[in-house]
């Protein structure tokens, strides 16, 4: 579906990030990842989530970042068990729920590759949602933030609380760019240094699984970690470019990423360590 | 009592049996109207959507009423412009329905977003690429229309002709109608097929998706066909449900036939072009996601059977019926390919709204139930009680049949 | 001129005027009033500005101690960030530390002040009282008690953790007042302590060189679970697996029954049945010794107890070797764990072909205790091969340089107290290494008529909720005529008080942390109060000191420090006298490299206060790692690394003396006879259960992203949870489909989990990562008390633990319940 399903535009790239400008994106590394929910606490924390009082209500709670568990579906003891922080892809070709709002509360960056969302432009059609095959995006069921608990107390001024009836997503901490930009003024710079704009996510993670950077930059490690070899997509061939990657040499993990047909996975790894270790098992009749 | 109201020469019911009539009617508004209340004031909250189901039962009853009152763009077009005198017996009733489902649909979009208040936003901060604002708009632009047709058969009613200035208004309009016919014809191909664009742009969603037809996805003409193939069915059956409550012949055979015959022929094209739709779909779009079309209906209470229902039940089997004269002459098939064609469409737009988003994209991730709640079932079940009351009261008070009179003629009193 | 009303112009008047209206600006007004009104509606909170400042502290809602700083906007806290200007955690922090704001400002969770009980116990109703009110009844309280002769009916359950400042001040607080019933939760460091005092003669801090090892054999360790520092664990985590194949040189191997994250995401998985991970080590051990792969140097040379022995009267005895190479083959290893001797044989390869392997002992997070004997044979383990003091390895450091409190003579009331029985038993010819049993504690209140317990006295705990065996531990509160918490939450234990004197919480107070678990260099953590308290709440350090006074003139003069910080910074002097601490962090230079950062720094300071002020600033002192010599390294009688633990042999002996060698042998719990009795060695546990009643085992687990003890689980966390083990209302429990199905369960049924303790309803998960026969239930679920957000919210599998007690500690074995699963 990748080439030419833009609803007939022509690829002109006006509706994808242009080289010239930054190109923000991420790159988490799986086998790194830990599980630990750290990336979807410090992104909740960092940009005013809501919290009601069912956080298991998984259809309805609110988490920009959302952890899923997946798993090998081996029989025990070969089952293994990974995780996918997921993120808004910040989808780099036409975003799938770019082009279909119908307010135009949010938008591609072309200069940042950020997908915005304007909680007071939306009208909360969730069209959007319909068309996001990552579920990246969530729509506030509720007036959305505990009212006499006092908890708002924690509430940040950079991020604006949402109210009921709008729909939001990851914004890649846009907040935090405004941040790094007005220190960089500040400081007479035009350019941001690596490492000057990271995300929530990104800071917060014990493992160091998250990379953030600009992609349009060689020697940003991001740039450099999505050429490895175990560099992949989620759900790639939509081909809506996400600029999130995933780094994992599990191949079980590379290929749940997304729908192929029989046959058509090729595998990256083909031995992992353990397999090699255990190849020659010797027996139990040596002892 | 009301007779004053009710036009000259024809027989209607006493007040008390019409108003017996309305009571469950009016009860399904009162549902519709608390519920529609809680919605908005305590948020949508009140429905089991959720980030999942982020559409569902309304905007099914949506698509639906919209593919359903297609018989009034289409009657018009056929009427007025194309010139088929016949129809004039039935064009009222299809503008009625129209307006009913026109203006239920967009009563119950103004619920189903999460800011009522901003939904003008839509046109002032239109997005040109969202098919949504395309519906938006030419909904919205039809409903006046829809309205500006109905306006002329309110006119007609015995008391309002009275006034001069309105009877003068109602006749001109008359006059011009092949504008507005003209008009709406043009509106409605472009809502119609946006409709089954909002579906084929979900270019991320395999099950939706539909490769771009020049500058279309192509289940925008999937749609617009669909609408004008079923469209007259559904005035069919609602004429039919009338003539039966009221014991009498209300339009000439001709136009039934005509309608019937040509929702037929209309429907076996579609047909035709849906079996395509679904090879290019099954054999391109879908292996390119890296998808089998078994992969959508693996888990959750969505299988096979609802297409093989929505293509050989409620889509062969009516086009059959309707394209044999033998069948359109028989009441009983005539009437039962009708329902399986209305059936049909609310299927196949069932299948682009639920089934789509029940099937989750990522390999790894589950698949959600969803049941509406009492208060989605109230608003959905509120525009049927509304139709059947406009309905209702349109053919106690306004001329909407013209041919009743001479097909019932009332013995002097 | 007067205008009749007609008909006519009054439908004209109405419909010229609805035009009308068109083209005035009014309804556009409208429109977009109403519109600009959603956008600021006024139940939506906008967050105030000001000055945006960060500060420097040290969370220590585990003793992980992670360096945070939070962000402030004028003085409200908004955000807490990990630190990578502190040693342990670079950067990152774990998911309960990065809630934590949650815990300082929801209201519902917190106790406004100090409080008197109102409604029933348990339904947590309380009224305000002052400060002054809640020092005099309680110091009333204990005064009589005092008065009575009977100070050792003052009972304190305290989970501060072990060696911190407030810890000891409560514990001197009994003593002063002249009670020995002073009881802490048992966590993973006791195990650690008690083991390391039998093989190496002295309690210190365990630890383990995970940053230079390169093959890391983790039994039950929840390396991703929240094992030790969670900050610095998962930080090694990261680096040992990096996506470049020239930076992984460590590998990770899980030794656990279900695949939990750390299993799933170690490089291999052994899955040996719960409780037999002893016999696997022993296994490994086996093959190593029959290969001639072990450490021959380290052997002969600095332990004790591997070769057979020879006792005093003479008789030969087999040792560690003989044992171990008669009673754990690969295949009879297989048979006890279930573990296929191959895996056995490949394991023993991988573990004797690295150059740094170490083998690491823990179950789960450090909140709940070990086996004893499963951890000594993890560290034969480590001394067969050698890799005891070694980098990589096991490191032997000294504890910290903390000056010890001055001493005190308690009065004769309570010298007299002082001399009576502990109530749980600890310590006494049983239990001789043990210094708390806080489930023997409930079971002593429960046995007797009247509760021998007076006053109760709970800080920085929750037993109601953790211990395992929850519903005895309620009976026991139930029958305690006066409880105290010290809590700043309303948690389960607080709401039986009579008596609340809130805490401050640790954002808002100092605090030290000793020695986060694990760590293979010393570091002393501060917290600082970053906020003005948000309730009326009183540092327990503080209210400790003040309490003391109160009580009475012999009590105070044991407290000579006006406020806690002195207490602190009288300890703190030791870290100065020490010399070579380092307060300030620097991260291209990690504690834990040998070389070339390893030695050599200089303090930043030079007087006690110059470093107290850094300290308080920075919120550290730490040394890099050293490695110690091998001369007096091991303090046992001697002076080697014993396999076979001869403090434990003589203690057996002399109680053996008084009675027998079984009746000892039966008394401390222990199943074997022999040498292997004072060395790590497996035994099957006598369950005293029919098993054909309950043939399922229920093994409880923990995760990182729920707190299971010390602390509420923030809100946010729940969103961590996935529908696998938390939906809505009911919490899961994991069960290998094939068991299930063994039940007719399916995924997500609702079944009954039922142990001789008591049962509980959940939904069941197939999940093929569980043991088959066994039933895995997340501790953390369950509560009864705190907000809307955690009450009511699943089970707590602790109420149904039937722990049986781990030999000669006598600690619970809460990792085999026998169950039953039924469809419910
Ligand atoms: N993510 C996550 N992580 C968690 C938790 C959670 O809920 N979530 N729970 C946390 C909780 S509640 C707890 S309590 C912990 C458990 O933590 P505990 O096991 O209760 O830790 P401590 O006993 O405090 O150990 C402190 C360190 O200081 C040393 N030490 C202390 N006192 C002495 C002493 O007197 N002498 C010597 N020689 N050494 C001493 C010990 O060796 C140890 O390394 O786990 C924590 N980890
Ligand atoms: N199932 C299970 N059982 C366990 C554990 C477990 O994790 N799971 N952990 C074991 C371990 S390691 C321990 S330490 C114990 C711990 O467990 P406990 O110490 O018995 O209980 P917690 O639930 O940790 O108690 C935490 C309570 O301390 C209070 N608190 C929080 N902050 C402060 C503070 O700053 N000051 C004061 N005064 N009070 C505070 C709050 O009320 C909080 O609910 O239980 C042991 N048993
Ligand atoms: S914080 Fe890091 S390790 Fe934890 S779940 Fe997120 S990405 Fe994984
Ligand atoms: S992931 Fe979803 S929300 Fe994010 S840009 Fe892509 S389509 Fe939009
Ligand atoms: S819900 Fe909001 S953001 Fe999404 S399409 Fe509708 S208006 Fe746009
Ligand atoms: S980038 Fe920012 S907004 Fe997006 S998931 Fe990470 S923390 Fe949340
Ligand atoms: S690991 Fe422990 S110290 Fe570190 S942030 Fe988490 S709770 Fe706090
Ligand atoms: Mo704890």
């Amino acid at each position: 579906m990748k080439k030419s399903n833009d609803h007939g535009k022509p690829e002109t790239g006006h509706e994808s990030t242009n080289g010239s400008g930054q190109k923000y994106g991420m790159v988490i590394d799986l086998d790194k990842c830990t599980g630990c929910g750290t990336c979807m606490v410090a992104c909740a924390a960092e940009n005013n989530v809501s919290v009601r009082a069912d956080q298991s209500d998984k259809e309805r709670v609110i988490t920009w970042m959302r952890l899923y568990k997946i798993s090998n579906g081996k029989k025990f003891p070969h089952t293994e068990v990974s995780y996918f922080p997921r993120p808004c892809m910040h989808c780099d070709h036409h975003p799938p729920c770019v082009s279909v709002c119908v307010a135009t509360a949010t938008k591609l960056d072309f200069n940042t590759g950020i997908v915005s969302q304007i909680y007071t432009r939306c009208i909360g059609c969730r069209y959007c949602q319909a068309a996001c095959p990552y579920g990246a995006r969530y729509f506030n069921w509720w007036d959305s933030f505990p009212q006499d608990k006092g908890m708002d107390r924690y509430l940040t001024p950079e991020v604006s609380p949402r109210m009921r009836g709008v729909v939001e997503k990851c914004t890649f901490c846009h907040h935090r760019l405004m941040r790094a930009k007005n220190q960089a003024y500040a400081e007479d710079r035009r350019e941001l240094e690596e490492g000057e704009y990271i995300t929530a996510c990104t800071e917060a993670c014990p493992a160091q699984a998250i990379t953030f950077g600009d992609l349009n930059k060689p020697d940003h490690k991001v740039s450099q970690l999505i050429k490895h070899p175990y560099a992949f997509r989620l759900l790639d061939r939509l081909g809506t470019e996400p600029k999130v990657y995933y780094l994992s040499s599990r191949d079980w993990v590379r290929k749940l990423a997304d729908n192929f047909l029989p046959g058509e996975y090729e595998p990256v790894v083909n031995r992992t360590w353990a397999e090699d270790e255990w190849s020659t098992k010797p027996g139990r009749d040596e002892f | 009592m009301d007779s004053p109201l009710i036009p000259h020469g024809v027989k209607r019911c006493t007040p008390g049996v019409f108003f017996l009539w309305t009571l469950p009617w009016l009860a399904l508004l009162a549902w519709g109207g608390l519920s529609a209340f809680l919605c908005l004031w305590k948020g949508l909250n009140q429905t089991n959507m959720s980030n999942v189901f982020a559409f569902a039962l309304w905007i099914v009853f949506d698509l639906a009423v919209i593919a359903l009152g297609a018989g009034a763009f289409f009657t018009g077009f056929l009427t007025y412009i194309v010139g088929r005198k016949e129809l004039k017996s039935i064009i009222n009733t299809a503008v009625v329905i129209g307006f009913i489902c026109y203006s239920g649909a967009m009563v119950m979009l103004g619920i189903d977003i999460g800011q009522p208040v901003r939904g003008w936003f839509i046109m002032w901060h239109a997005n040109i690429h969202s098919m949504l604002v395309e519906v938006s708009f030419c909904i919205t632009c039809y409903l006046v229309v829809l309205a500006i047709e109905f306006i002329p058969l309110i006119l007609e009613n015995r008391q309002i002709e009275k006034v001069k200035e309105l009877r003068f208004l109602g006749h001109n309009l008359h006059e011009i109608m092949a504008v507005f016919a003209a008009t709406g014809t043009f509106l409605s191909f472009f809502h119609q097929g946006s409709l089954g664009g909002m579906f084929g742009v979900m270019y991320a969603r395999p099950f939706a998706a539909r490769e771009g037809f020049y500058i279309w996805p192509w289940t925008f003409f999937l749609f617009v066909l669909s609408a004008i193939a079923c469209g007259p069915c559904f005035t069919i059956l609602c004429t039919k449900l009338t003539e039966f409550l009221s014991r009498k012949k209300l339009v000439p055979d001709d136009a039934i036939e005509f309608l019937a015959k040509l929702s037929g022929r209309l429907l076996a094209v579609y047909l035709i072009l849906k079996t395509f739709d679904y090879l290019g779909w099954i054999y391109g779009i879908v292996p390119r996601s890296g998808l089998t079309f078994m992969d959508f209906f693996r888990d959750g209470p969505y299988g096979v059977w609802l297409i093989v229902a929505e293509m050989i039940f409620c889509g062969l089997l009516p086009a059959i019926i309707l394209l044999t004269p033998g069948g359109r002459k028989s009441q009983g098939a005539l009437i039962f390919a009708s329902l399986l064609n209305c059936t049909g469409i609310v299927l196949n737009r069932f299948l682009f709204i639920i089934v789509t988003l029940a099937v989750p994209v990522m390999p790894f991730d589950r698949f959600w139930g969803y049941l509406p709640t009492w208060q989605e079932w109230g608003i959905g079940l509120a525009v049927v009680g509304y139709g059947f009351l406009v309905f209702s009261l349109a053919y106690r008070y306004l001329p909407m049949f013209p041919k009743e009179i001479e097909l019932n003629p009332v013995p002097s009193e | 001129m007067t205008m009749k009303i007609t008909r006519r112009n009054f439908i004209a008047a109405v419909v010229g005027g609805v035009v009308g209206i068109q083209v005035t600006p009014l309804p556009w007004k409208f429109t977009d009033d109403a519109a600009i009104w959603t956008q600021n509606w006024p139940w939506v909170p906008v967050p105030a500005e000001g000055a945006v400042t960060e500060e420097n502290t040290v969370c220590n809602l585990c003793p992980g101690g992670c360096g945070i700083s939070v962000r402030k906007v004028a003085e409200r806290a908004v955000k807490i960030e990990g630190r990578t200007d502190y040693p342990v955690n670079p950067g990152g922090i774990c998911p309960v530390g990065m809630g934590g704001l949650q815990l300082l400002y929801d209201d519902d969770m917190r106790f406004p002040g100090p409080m008197k009980r109102a409604g029933a116990r348990g339904q947590g109703q309380f009224v305000n009282i002052t400060w002054g009110e809640a020092y005099d009844i309680l110091a009333g309280r204990i005064a009589k008690l005092r008065k009575d002769g009977t100070p050792e009916a003052l009972a304190a359950i305290d989970g501060n953790y072990a060696g911190t400042t407030t810890g000891l001040l409560v514990e001197r607080f009994m003593r002063s007042v002249g009670s020995p019933n002073y009881v802490k939760p048992n966590a993973i460091t006791d195990t650690y302590h008690m083991g390391n005092l039998l093989m190496m003669g002295k309690s210190v801090p365990m630890a383990y060189d995970l940053e230079n090892s390169d093959f890391i054999l983790s039994f039950g360790c929840g390396l991703l679970e929240g094992w030790g520092a969670p900050g610095r664990v998962m930080n090694a985590w990261g680096m040992w697996h990096d996506a470049n194949p020239k930076n992984r040189k460590t590998r990770v191997v899980q030794v656990e029954s279900r695949a939990s994250n750390t299993a799933s995401k170690a490089d291999f998985w052994v899955a040996p049945r719960p409780g037999t991970d002893g016999a696997l080590a022993l296994g490994i051990a086996h093959v190593l010794i029959k290969k001639g792969r072990v450490d021959e140097r380290f052997i002969n040379g600095f332990t004790y107890g591997f070769d057979d022995l020879t006792s005093s009267e003479g008789q030969s005895q087999p040792g560690f070797k003989t044992i171990v190479s008669n009673k754990y083959s690969p295949v009879q290893v297989e048979r006890i764990t279930g573990v296929d001797a191959g895996t056995i044989v490949a394991l023993a390869n991988a573990f004797s072909k690295a150059k740094a392997p170490v083998a690491v002992y823990g179950k789960g997070k450090n909140n709940l205790n070990g086996s004893l004997y499963e951890f000594m044979a993890v560290q034969s383990l480590n001394a067969v091969k050698g890799r005891i003091n070694r980098p990589g390895g096991v490191l032997v450091p000294d504890p910290l340089p903390l000056a010890p409190l001055p001493e005190f003579d308690p009065d004769e009331v309570a010298a007299k107290g002082l001399e009576t029985p502990r109530i749980d038993g600890a310590g006494t010819k049983a239990y001789p290494f043990t210094d708390s049993l806080i489930n023997h504690f409930a079971d002593a209140i429960n046995q007797g008529a009247r509760s021998p317990v007076d006053t109760l006295l709970v800080f920085s705990a929750n037993p109601f909720f953790t211990v395992p065996d929850g519903p005895g531990f309620m009976n026991a509160l139930e029958k305690i005529p006066f409880i105290v918490s010290f809590s700043p939450y309303r948690d389960e234990t607080a709401n039986m008080a009579d008596l609340i004197l809130p805490d401050h919480t640790y954002l808002e107070k100092i605090e030290d942390i000793v020695w986060p678990v694990g760590l293979q260099y010393p570091l002393y953590g501060l917290t600082k109060p970053v906020v003005e308290p948000v309730n009326d709440t009183q540092h327990a350090g503080d209210v400790i000191i003040s309490l003391s006074k109160a009580v009475g003139e012999a009590t105070g003069s044991a407290f000579p420090w006006e406020n806690f910080e002195e207490a602190l910074q009288a300890r703190a002097k030791g870290l100065f006298d020490a010399g070579g601490g380092l307060v300030h962090y620097d991260a291209s230079k990690p504690p834990w490299k040998f070389k070339p950062f390893g030695n050599g720094q200089k303090p930043s300071y030079k007087s006690f206060d110059d470093m107290w002020g850094e300290m308080k600033s920075g919120g550290m002192w730490f040394q890099p790692v050293k490695l110690a010599g091998m001369d007096g390294l091991f303090a046992t009688s001697s002076g080697k690394f014993e396999f076979v633990s001869q403090k434990l042999r003589q203690t057996i002996n002399e109680t053996a003396a008084q009675t027998s060698q079984k009746a000892a042998l039966d008394q401390m719990g222990i199943r074997v006879a022999g040498a292997e009795a004072f060395m790590g060695h497996y035994a099957a546990p006598k369950l005293g259960v029919d098993r054909s009643k309950y043939p399922l085992f229920m093994v409880p687990y923990e995760m990182i992203n729920l707190s299971s003890g010390w602390i509420a689980t923030p809100p946010f966390l729940y969103k961590t949870i996935f529908a696998s083990q938390l939906l809505k209302e009911e919490s899961f429990a994991a069960v290998n489909p094939e068991t299930a199905a063994k039940y007719k369960l399916q995924q997500g049924d609702r079944a009954i989990v039922k142990s001789p303790v008591g049962e509980l309803r959940v939904r069941i998960d197939l999940f093929e990562g569980a043991m088959p026969e066994m039933v895995y239930m997340p501790l953390g679920f369950g509560h009864t008390a705190y907000d809307e957000y955690q009450k009511d919210k699943g089970v707590n599998p602790n109420n149904i633990v039937k722990a049986l007690n781990d030999p000669v500690s006598g600690y619970p074995l809460w990792w085999n319940t026998p169950v039953t699963l039924t469809k419910a």
